[in-house]
């Protein structure tokens, strides 16, 4: 795809804007809101599998899942159109909705960064798709995670939400833009719980390479929520939604499945799972984690030097509780041998530093999408 | 702007409405058996394909001679490397009437083990069935993974060009 910078046009009136200003609002919803479905039929398939069984292309929490895909992915584009249709008519382009207009192939399109990449993770997610169709056609439903087209419309989604995270702190200059923004990275950091399942392919061997990776997607959005919004806020309330979306989604999983299963006249496993399997995998210890990286991170005045040391003492507490969780959740016993819990402990914070360092500065990056004097 | 909420509303009402939804499966089709020995107990193990592949997933039944009642039981899966997990017999979910494994794939090639333990009436009895798995269908792993990372070499990508734009602060302005 050929993109090039447009050059766009912020006027007086943009800059002179109201915290209050709606405009760019219904988008950002929409993308958010395709992101959450994605997350929701992610919730509901998983514990599918676990609790009752039969897969197919057309099951109902796959459809959500696809539906959380076509709706970021029209929203996307409906933006798109509209950003290139003003700017053929030579009106102002917003930077504040979705970030500053790049061109698409050539000029052709004038799309707003963070719908250019929301929009192109929907269409990833659809290509990842047809390659799994054609994936169980040669290897059968197998019910893993851990599979390379799973992996990458798994990723695929990643990207989106990755661009509503993008669209949100656009617009962090508003006081809705803030609230999406946080929004934006709870819902990345519950879904990347589930991405990095796809570390367990690597097998386990001297680290349990799973359960260091999450202490990287916990880490790395809670220093980003602190510096983007200059808040403690910006960090516990990612920790506070995300507890909030758990505790939804303990209920949820189980009550659809059972109702989907009523519904089709399918039984229950003899062996299910019984576990609410996605909240199982979430950190539930990332609001004492984010009452430390908020405070401390939020207005320190250093350039990553804090954020590493806060990042890997984060990154060892997720870790480390995060393995206890499984156990105590999902009878995983990562933990069994002792120089296997010592090496991922290990890693958890290696990685947790490493998250705190790329945080700080991927909230300079995000902050750069907020036309200059909104973002903080 | 009312227009286009009505639109996206549209197309998603289309979407769910006109999507056909999972129905109860049907029985599995066994294509092949084999015979086990455990004490007592004769087995039939059903296979939903034959032969078997590296990762290639299937339905196994197993079924013993006068059905599940009052039989319980254990199956260890013995990999060629020796490392091993032990499952209850459970129903299959979409034959209820025998035990079974739903969709399952076992990924080494190489000569896997299924040692089935049977408790019933007529005590305990412990049988063993050796299965060939052939090597996997379709290309080498290691091109589908390369394919499955794309978003995330993207990803990678966005931040390496976001990262050459945007200069590092200091500090922050407040």
């Amino acid at each position: 795809m050929d993109i090039s910078m447009t050059g766009t046009r912020a006027t007086d009136e943009v800059r002179a804007r109201p915290r209050t200003d709606p405009k760019g609002l219904l988008g950002a919803v929409f993308v958010l809101g395709g992101a959450m479905m994605s997350l929701t039929g992610m919730v509901w398939d998983i514990q599918w599998h676990n609790d009752v069984g039969p897969d197919t292309f057309f099951t109902a929490p796959h459809l959500v899942l696809y539906a959380g895909s076509a709706v970021a992915g029209i929203a996307s584009l409906v933006v798109v159109l509209a950003t290139t249709m003003a700017e053929r008519r030579g009106r102002p382009v917003d930077p504040t909705v979705g970030g500053t207009a790049v061109g698409v192939f050539g000029r052709t399109f004038a799309a707003p960064v963070g719908y250019l990449i929301s929009g192109v993770g929907a269409a990833l997610f659809l290509v990842y798709g047809l390659l799994d169709e054609r994936w169980h056609r040669l290897y059968g439903f197998d019910v893993v995670i851990e599979s390379p087209p799973h992996i990458g419309f798994l990723l695929a989604i990643t990207l989106t939400m990755v661009g509503a995270v993008m669209v949100s702190a656009a617009a962090l200059g508003k006081r809705w833009g803030e609230i999406t923004t946080v929004m934006g990275l709870a819902l990345l950091l519950g879904f990347d719980s589930i991405v990095v399942e796809g570390l367990n392919a690597f097998g386990l061997g001297a680290v349990d390479l799973r359960t260091a990776g999450i202490s990287f997607v916990s880490v790395l959005p809670l220093v980003v929520g602190a510096r983007l919004l200059g808040r403690p806020g910006g960090a516990i309330g990612i920790a506070l939604i995300l507890a909030a979306l758990q505790a939804l989604y303990w209920w949820f999983g189980p009550w659809a499945t059972r109702l989907y299963a009523d519904a089709i006249g399918q039984p229950f496993r003899d062996d299910p799972v019984g576990v609410p399997m996605v909240p199982a995998l979430i950190p539930m210890t990332l609001l004492p984690v984010a009452a430390l990286v908020g405070p401390l991170l939020a207005r320190a005045r250093d350039n990553g030097r804090l954020a590493m040391v806060v990042g890997g003492i984060g990154g060892l507490v997720i870790t480390v509780t995060a393995a206890g969780q499984s156990m105590l959740l999902l009878g995983e016993g990562a933990f069994d041998e002792l120089p296997v819990m010592i090496a991922t402990a290990a890693a958890g914070t290696a990685v947790g530093v490493a998250a705190g360092f790329l945080g700080v500065r991927f909230a300079e990056i995000l902050r750069s999408l907020a036309p200059a004097g909104e973002g903080r | 702007m009312r227009k286009i909420v009505m639109v996206l509303l549209g197309v998603i009402g289309l979407l769910l409405v006109t999507t056909p939804t999972a129905q109860a499966e049907e029985p599995i089709k066994v294509v092949h058996t084999e015979q086990v020995q455990a004490g007592p107990y004769r087995l039939t193990v059903g296979f939903s394909r034959w032969p078997l592949k590296a990762m290639q997933s299937l339905d196994y039944t197993f079924t013993p001679d006068g059905g599940i009642r009052g039989r319980s039981g254990t199956l260890a899966v013995i990999a060629p490397d020796g490392s091993r997990y032990e499952v209850e017999l459970a129903r299959h979910p979409r034959q209820r009437e025998v035990w079974g494994l739903d969709v399952q794939s076992l990924d080494e090639p190489g000569e896997w083990t299924f040692r089935f333990i049977i408790d019933g009436a007529q005590g305990q009895g412990t049988g063993e069935l050796r299965l060939t798995m052939l090597e996997q269908p379709g290309p080498p792993l290691a091109i589908s993974w390369a394919i499955g990372s794309g978003p995330l070499i993207g990803l990678i990508a966005l931040i390496v060009v976001g990262w050459r734009r945007v200069r590092p602060r200091a500090s922050i302005a407040h």
